[in-house]
C-alpha cells in the first residue's frame, strides 16, 4: 500500500505540491487528474525518488521512500514512466529491458525470457534487436512500460501514458494497465489528461489543483464534484 | 508467464560476439606481439598500441559512460611525470614507477571524481582545468625533483623493445579492462547511464557507482600509457606531456571508430593513425591540415563512426559486433 501523507514540495519561492495527502491499496488503480500545473508529475517525481520533499512521508508497504535515490526506490518495487518516454536509445529494445534487471540476481537466460515475454506482450519482440531510437513515440512508451513492468513491480506510477499514442497502440495500453492490478498484482498510480481512460480504467481519482487535492472519489462522484466541474471539467 | 524461448537466440549472439572479439585480440597479438623481431620501423607499431590504448580507454568514459573528458591529457602527462619523477629522481626501478604512474593517475581520478555528477559539457571544461592545473602544479615543483623547463631525461633507461612490449602489455590491459567493461552487466548499465542517466537511476542504476568504475578504468590506462611512452622515448617536457593534441587524438580516433563499441576504437586509431603517418610521410608541410580535412569527412559522413555506421546500416547484424 502506498501512502503519501502532507506532501510538500517547493522550488525556491513557488510551492508545487501543499500539503497532498493520498493512499493507493494494494491491486487498485488510483487516477490523477489536474490541470498542467497542478503538480502531478511533481509528486511521480518525488515518489520515485527524483525530488526530494521538502515535508511529509512517503511510505511503500510501511517503508519510508523520503530520501531514497531513485535507483533505491525502484528496488523497493516503484516504477515509474516519463510523459515523454526516456527510452535508451542506441540500445537494442532487448538491452533496454535488461538494463531493469541488471541487480535482480537472475541470470542471463532468465533476463532474456523476461525481457521477450514483456517485447511480446507490447509487440514489439520482432524489433528485439533494432535500437530503441528507431521506434515510434507510441512504441517507445510501449517499451518504456514493458521496462518496469520486467521487474515485476509493487507500484507502477504512469504519467501521461496514452499522450501521443495513435489509437490502437493505447488500445493495447488500457489492456496491459487494466490487467496490471489482478493479473500482474501491482497498484498504478495513472496520470493522465485522457479522462475516458482514467475514468474507465481507475477504481479510484484523485483530482489535483494548484499543489492540493481538490477531490478524491470514483468516476461518478468526480464527474458530478461542482469543484471538480468549475475547475478542471468545465461546463 | 507463458514464455518463448528466445535465451537460445540470444546466448548464440553473445558467443558470436565473443567469438569475434577472441578473433580481434587474437589478429591485435598476431600483429604487435613477434614485431620487434621482424619490424624496421618499431616506432610505428609502438605508436599505433599507444593509440589504440588512449582511444580505447578514452572510450569507457565517453563511449560507455557518456562523458567527454577534453582534459583527458591529464592523466597522460601525470603519468609521464610520475614515472619519470620516481625512476629519476627516487631511483626506482621503472616497472615499480610505471606502477607508480597507474597509482597516481587513479588518485587524481579519485580526487576529482565528486565532479562526475557535472554533466556534458560542464564535466569536459572541469577535465580540461585539471591538465591546465596538472601543468601549472608540476612547472611549480621544485626544479631538482621535475626537471624544471628542461623536463627529465631517462636516457639510463633506455630499451626500446623493452618499452615496447610494456605498451603491448597495456594494450592487452586496457582491451581486457574493455571486455569486462562492456560484455559484463556493467557495460549495459554504463550505456544505460550514457544514453539517459536520468532513466537508467529510475530503473535501479546505482549511477555514481557505476560511473566511478568506468572512470577509475579511464584513468589509469592513459597513465600508464604516458609512463610507458616517457619510457621509449626516454625525454619528458611538460608541453608535451600535457599537449591537448593528446586529448584531441584520443577523442578523434574513438569517434572515427565508433564510440561504444570494443573494436570501435582499435578501427578509428589504426585506421586514422596509418593515414596520419601516409601523409605525414608525404606531406609533412601539409600533414595536420590533410588530416584534418579526412576527419572533417569522416564526421560528416559516419557521424557515428564505421563501426557504428555498420551497425546502423545492418541492423540484423549488430548484436554480433563487439
Amino acid at each position: 500500500m502506498l501512502k503519501v501523507d502532507k506532501l510538500v514540495k517547493k522550488f525556491g519561492g513557488m510551492t508545487a505540491l501543499d500539503g497532498v495527502s493520498l493512499t493507493l491499496p494494494d491491486r487498485s488503480i488510483l487516477g490523477v487528474l489536474g490541470m498542467n500545473g497542478s503538480g502531478k508529475t511533481t509528486m511521480l517525481n518525488c515518489i520515485n525518488g527524483l525530488y526530494d520533499a521538502t515535508a511529509g512521508e512517503i511510505t511503500l508497504d510501511g517503508v519510508s521512500l523520503i530520501g531514497k535515490a531513485p535507483h533505491a526506490v525502484f528496488s523497493e518495487g516503484v516504477g515509474r514512466t516519463f510523459q515523454v518516454p526516456r527510452i535508451f536509445p542506441q540500445m537494442s529494445l532487448l538491452e533496454n529491458l535488461s538494463v531493469a534487471l541488471l541487480n535482480k540476481g537472475m541470470s542471463n537466460a532468465e533476463i532474456a525470457e523476461i525481457s521477450a515475454y514483456w517485447l511480446q506482450k507490447v509487440e514489439l519482440y520482432r524489433l528485439r534487436h533494432n535500437y530503441a531510437e528507431e521506434l515510434s513515440g507510441g512504441q517507445q512508451k510501449l517499451l518504456e512500460l514493458a521496462r518496469i513492468m520486467v521487474a515485476n513491480p509493487k507500484l507502477v506510477l504512469l504519467d501521461e501514458p496514452f499522450a501521443g499514442v495513435n489509437p490502437s497502440l493505447a488500445l493495447l495500453l488500457i489492456n496491459i494497465i487494466r490487467e496490471m492490478p489482478k493479473e500482474l498484482g501491482c497498484s498504478v498510480l495513472l496520470v493522465s489528461h485522457d479522462l475516458t481512460s482514467v475514468y474507465e480504467l481507475s477504481d479510484n481519482i484523485l483530482v489535483m489543483h494548484e499543489g492540493r487535492v481538490l477531490a478524491e472519489g470514483d468516476a461518478e462522484a468526480i464527474q458530478k464534484n461542482p469543484d471538480v466541474i468549475e475547475a478542471y471539467l468545465g461546463a | 508467464m507463458p514464455m518463448s524461448a528466445p535465451q537460445g537466440n540470444t546466448e548464440k549472439s553473445s558467443h558470436i560476439k565473443f567469438l569475434i572479439w577472441g578473433i580481434v585480440v587474437a589478429a591485435i597479438v598476431a600483429v604487435f606481439l613477434p614485431a620487434p623481431l621482424f619490424a624496421s620501423n618499431l616506432s610505428f607499431l609502438f605508436y599505433m598500441m599507444l593509440w589504440i590504448t588512449m582511444a580505447t580507454s578514452f572510450n569507457f568514459v565517453a563511449g560507455l559512460a557518456g562523458y567527454m573528458p577534453f582534459g583527458y591529457v591529464a592523466f597522460y602527462g601525470i603519468g609521464a611525470y610520475a614515472t619519470g619523477v620516481l625512476y629519476k629522481t627516487f631511483g626506482l626501478p621503472i616497472p615499480v614507477a610505471l606502477a607508480g604512474a597507474a597509482l597516481a593517475g587513479v588518485t587524481i581520478g579519485l580526487l576529482v571524481a565528486p565532479t562526475l555528477r557535472l554533466k556534458g559539457v560542464y564535466f569536459g571544461i572541469v577535465s580540461l582545468a585539471l591538465a591546465m592545473a596538472m601543468k601549472l602544479v608540476i612547472s611549480l615543483m621544485p626544479s631538482d625533483i621535475t626537471g624544471g623547463s628542461l623536463g627529465l631525461i631517462l636516457s639510463a633507461a633506455n630499451d626500446p623493445v623493452a618499452a615496447y612490449y610494456a605498451m603491448f602489455v597495456v594494450l592487452m590491459g586496457a582491451l581486457a579492462a574493455g571486455t569486462w567493461l562492456t560484455m559484463s552487466r556493467l557495460g549495459t548499465a554504463l550505456r544505460a547511464i550514457r544514453d539517459d542517466s536520468e532513466a537508467a537511476e529510475v530503473v535501479g542504476v546505482n549511477v555514481v557507482g557505476t560511473r566511478l568504475k568506468a572512470w577509475i578504468m579511464a584513468t589509469m590506462f592513459p597513465a600508464l600509457v604516458g609512463g610507458v611512452e616517457a619510457w621509449y622515448t626516454n625525454a619528458i617536457d611538460l608541453d608535451s606531456s600535457f599537449n591537448l593534441l593528446v586529448t584531441a587524438k584520443s577523442i578523434v580516433y574513438a569517434m572515427a571508430g565508433g564510440l561504444g563499441f570494443l573494436v570501435g576504437p582499435i578501427i578509428g586509431a589504426s585506421t586514422l593513425y596509418g593515414i596520419d603517418q601516409l601523409i605525414w610521410r608525404h606531406f609533412p608541410t601539409l600533414n595536420l591540415l590533410i588530416l584534418g580535412v579526412v576527419i572533417i569527412a569522416l564526421m560528416l559522413l559516419l557521424p557515428r563512426g564505421i563501426v557504428g555506421a555498420f551497425a546502423q546500416r545492418f541492423s540484423r547484424f549488430r548484436r554480433f559486433i563487439p
